[in-house]
């Protein structure tokens, strides 16, 4: 009996002195609590890197990256046909309302303010501020598709009480929205730190957000305006008053020259060849002085895509798969200019248009053009990493009897003609086939030239620029053309067009209609065209949806080898141009268009949330 | 232990069996039987609009989800929707169709089948419209009336199709006049479309006028006119 209450006895001394060394009450190893991440610079790095990499853009190398070839840079050429048959462009298409990572940012900015004890002053300020560029940043992505959002700043908590509307916001109005992006960047923009990065926000950074926010924010005003009927609410959710134009403008300008008299970027110029050079501003990760924010990938991190393997000519593909998605069109390559300044469009009939004109080599119809179109776009006869891509699409064979040409194509790709010469190229162009070019052009720009990176099982760590000091040049451009320092406007275009090979001061002269395609050519697949046109209010006249407008129309350039033995013209080339055999739907943009609708649950949940203009 | 589980098994077998059978069964609610239909009209004629492009809107309050029906209007101005008999309130969207804002409500009491016209003032409408076929040509010859004066002519067209749907995105060849060169509304005005290739052999084309007023996206139309060619 004694033995037993013994043992009961050193059982109880040791229950009860576990208990006493809170053996139960251990730190969890699968939940982070609030007082461990905002005290651990680690840790908040992690959550930012979470949230860059959340920034929403319409197209980039990995989200949407297929809607390149739903505008008039480029179609699709790879399987199935619905980015060629977009009979219009539905009312929800650029819809965004990502209140789920603003309330992350603003949910972050208040936690660090209450957990974040021993942090210093410093860090915490620059944490702070670069949480509050995030924000901003998705501002400026809400507002440019949706119009006036509400602005939400703090997180929302409800009491359950019953009655949720003191949490129902109505719509900000347009101008609002836009001002608070402005005075969020001018507030932050000296504590954001991170000097010389090109991968997070930096003051730099800041003024670039700010240069292209209110250079839109000043082309609405100006522009809604000068439409028959301008598009608005009668609350001001849509549309900004025209007075406000040469306010933004100046915002705009000042904030541009801000980056551009810092010193701190130039416009990337090592490679001697122009046309080279162009790609590598763009594609180049080390010593690029022009990229301001970028997107980064790193393969031996898996942090990579299949951009290049989706992209990529077609017989230099390394994959048995895929390859040619976005082609560009015939309308984009014309819009590149000839280095005396003359429109681009390609001589491909003589001036009486009786005959072709007869070329030696096919990239001579290319010849003496801006250097940026080789830098995006490859175009028969030219090379990618070393490999010529053999673009033809077949022969033309003289017909004595009928005094005309006949032409041969095949739908064996790199086949053969009977005379022993090349019949059809290895990368098409081909009517009908998937997977290899319909447009008669490639894909340049983003496509990477690292070996492998075009196979399934490698990819590609090609970043996605979010900034560069060339858009920068050409916001300050149209800043100072709107607000009429014409001299200024000049300067900065053609600083941007002497790195294409134009030469000094090639423009002495500057119409809006010129600076716009000059923003096409230089910012083609960087996720600019649509919202260019957007805010310029002519993305209805240029994409009507009419066939007969050339403009909403996909053009194609198909080049063939002249079979004419005997003849001068024997083996030289000639050049189709033809809408592009696979496009079906003209290009149409609707009023309805300029703002996305808003989701009907949205509206259920907040009746004070009022619709867009024409939905 | 066998019998139970040959147990087990019928009486899996059975649930399976009600489970085919009640999903079988007909949804819990009727579909809707009643019919709204009718036309937007201009002095009692139809108005002519581009396909899928013009919508009304209905309403319907009284029940937690306020959305809207959109209503898309036929290129001959007529409208129909399958709905439930109740009171829905009509609405003219602003800026979607060629004709004057007007958002005054139109009550609708469906019960059964109704139909209703929706009356609209265009800013232009056509007059006096006849179309001829030329050498490889189609003409139409029509009068222009200005009906409200708050916005100005932008152009006309004639299109040309090969069906019955001939809009602006729904043709193959067109021809144009701007407002700059239509001074008096009071002459007649010919357009001349001339067919492409494709189309001159053909037996018949389709051709319809069209109207733009400057400041609104939708464009009013004539009536579609088969023009036979042989």
């Amino acid at each position: 009996m004694q033995r037993f209450t013994k043992y009961i006895l050193a059982c109880l001394i040791l229950i009860l002195s576990g208990c006493a060394e809170q053996w139960l009450d251990r730190k969890p190893q699968n939940i982070i609590l609030e007082e461990q991440v905002w005290n651990d610079t680690k840790m908040i790095t992690g959550l930012l890197a979470n949230y860059y990499d959340r920034l929403p853009a319409h197209t980039s190398l990995t989200t949407g990256w297929a809607e390149f070839a739903a505008y008039d840079e480029a179609m699709w050429s790879n399987n199935d046909d619905g980015r060629n048959n977009i009979v219009s462009y539905p009312f929800d298409r650029w819809r965004l309302w990502d209140y789920g990572l603003i309330r992350d940012i603003n949910l972050a900015i208040e936690n660090i303010e209450t957990f974040g004890t021993s942090l210093s002053a410093g860090q915490k300020a620059q944490f702070s501020a670069e949480f509050r560029f995030l924000r901003a940043f998705v501002y400026f992505e809400l507002v440019k598709r949706m119009g006036g959002v509400p602005l939400v700043t703090k997180q929302l908590i409800y009491d359950f009480n019953g009655d949720p509307s003191y949490l129902q916001q109505p719509r900000n109005k347009e101008e609002e929205v836009y001002d608070f992006i402005a005075s969020e960047l001018d507030a932050i923009k000296e504590q954001l730190g991170n000097d010389g990065s090109n991968t997070r926000a930096n003051k730099f950074t800041a003024m670039a957000l700010k240069s292209r926010a209110m250079l839109y924010a000043g082309s609405i005003a100006k522009y809604n305006n000068l439409m028959a009927s301008p598009i608005s609410t009668p609350g001001g959710e849509v549309g900004i008053p025209a007075s406000r134009a040469a306010d933004y403008y100046a915002k705009s300008l000042a904030a541009s020259e801000e980056i551009i008299n810092s010193g701190k970027y130039s416009l990337y110029k090592t490679n001697p060849n122009l046309g080279e050079n162009f790609y590598d501003a763009i594609t180049k990760k080390s010593a690029n002085t022009e990229v301001i924010l970028a997107q980064d990938y790193l393969v031996s991190k898996d942090k990579r895509h299949g951009f290049t393997y989706d992209n990529i000519a077609r017989n230099v593909r390394e994959d048995n798969l895929s390859s040619s998605s976005i082609t560009p069109s015939l309308n984009l390559v014309e819009d590149y200019e000839y280095l005396n300044g003359t429109p681009g469009t390609l001589k491909t009939r003589n001036a009486a248009n009786t005959d072709y004109v007869y070329y030696d080599k096919m990239e001579d119809v290319f010849a003496n053009k801006d250097a940026r179109l080789y830098g995006t776009v490859i175009y028969p006869g030219t090379s990618f990493r070393g490999t010529p891509v053999q673009i033809q699409a077949g022969v033309k064979v003289w017909n004595n009897a009928s005094g005309s040409f006949q032409n041969v194509e095949s739908n064996t790709l790199g086949a053969t003609y009977d005379d022993g010469g090349l019949l059809t190229g290895s990368s098409g162009p081909q009517r009908s086939q998937t997977e290899v070019t319909n447009s008669g052009f490639y894909l340049r720009k983003y496509v990477d030239q690292t070996a492998m990176s075009s196979t399934r099982g490698i990819r590609s760590d090609m970043w996605w620029v979010r900034f560069r000091l060339g858009e920068i040049y050409l916001n300050a451009a149209e800043a100072a053309l709107e607000t009429g320092k014409t001299a200024n406007a000049l300067k900065y275009v053609n600083v941007v067009r002497e790195r294409a090979g134009f030469g000094e001061n090639s423009l002495k002269t500057l119409t809006i209609e010129r600076l716009q395609n000059e923003r096409r050519v230089e910012l083609a697949f960087e996720d600019h065209r649509v919202w260019d046109l957007i805010r310029w209010r002519t993305a209805h006249e240029v994409w009507n949806g009419n066939a007969s407008n050339p403009d909403a129309v996909i053009y194609a350039l198909y080049p063939y080898r002249v079979v004419r033995p005997g003849h001068p013209t024997h083996n030289k080339y000639v050049f189709d141009k033809l809408v592009a055999p696979r496009f079906r739907a003209p290009r149409f943009f609707q009023m309805g268009n300029y703002y996305s609708s808003i989701d009907q649950a949205i509206i259920d949940n907040n009746p004070k949330i009022v619709r867009n203009p024409f939905h | 232990m066998k019998a139970k589980k040959r147990f087990v098994n019928q009486v899996l077998g059975l649930l399976a069996l009600a489970t085919v059978l009640s999903a079988c069964e007909k949804d819990n609610r009727a579909e809707p039987k009643s019919v709204l239909k009718g036309r937007v009209v201009f002095n009692g004629e139809p108005v002519g609009v581009r396909s899928n492009g013009v919508q009304l809107e209905i309403w319907q309050r009284g029940y937690q989800l306020f959305t809207k029906i959109p209503v898309y209007v036929n290129q001959d101005g007529t409208f129909s929707a399958s709905l439930f008999d109740g009171n829905y309130k009509l609405v003219r969207l602003r800026g979607n169709g060629p004709w004057v804002d007007n958002t005054d409500t139109i009550d609708v009491q469906l019960r059964g089948t109704q139909e209703l016209d929706v009356p609209v003032q265009p800013f232009f409408v056509f007059e006096n419209e006849t179309y001829s076929k030329g050498e490889g040509k189609v003409n139409a010859t029509f009068n222009l009336k200005q009906i409200n004066t708050s916005r100005n002519l932008e152009r006309v067209n004639l299109y040309i199709g090969t069906t019955t749907i001939v809009d602006p995105n729904n043709n193959a060849g067109n021809a144009q006049e701007v407002a700059a060169n239509i001074t008096d509304l009071t002459k007649s005005i010919t357009l001349t479309a001339t067919l492409p290739a494709a189309l001159a052999g053909r037996d018949y084309v389709y051709a319809r006028i069209g109207v733009k007023t400057s400041g609104v996206g939708e464009m009013l139309f004539g009536e579609p006119q088969k023009i036979m060619l042989k």
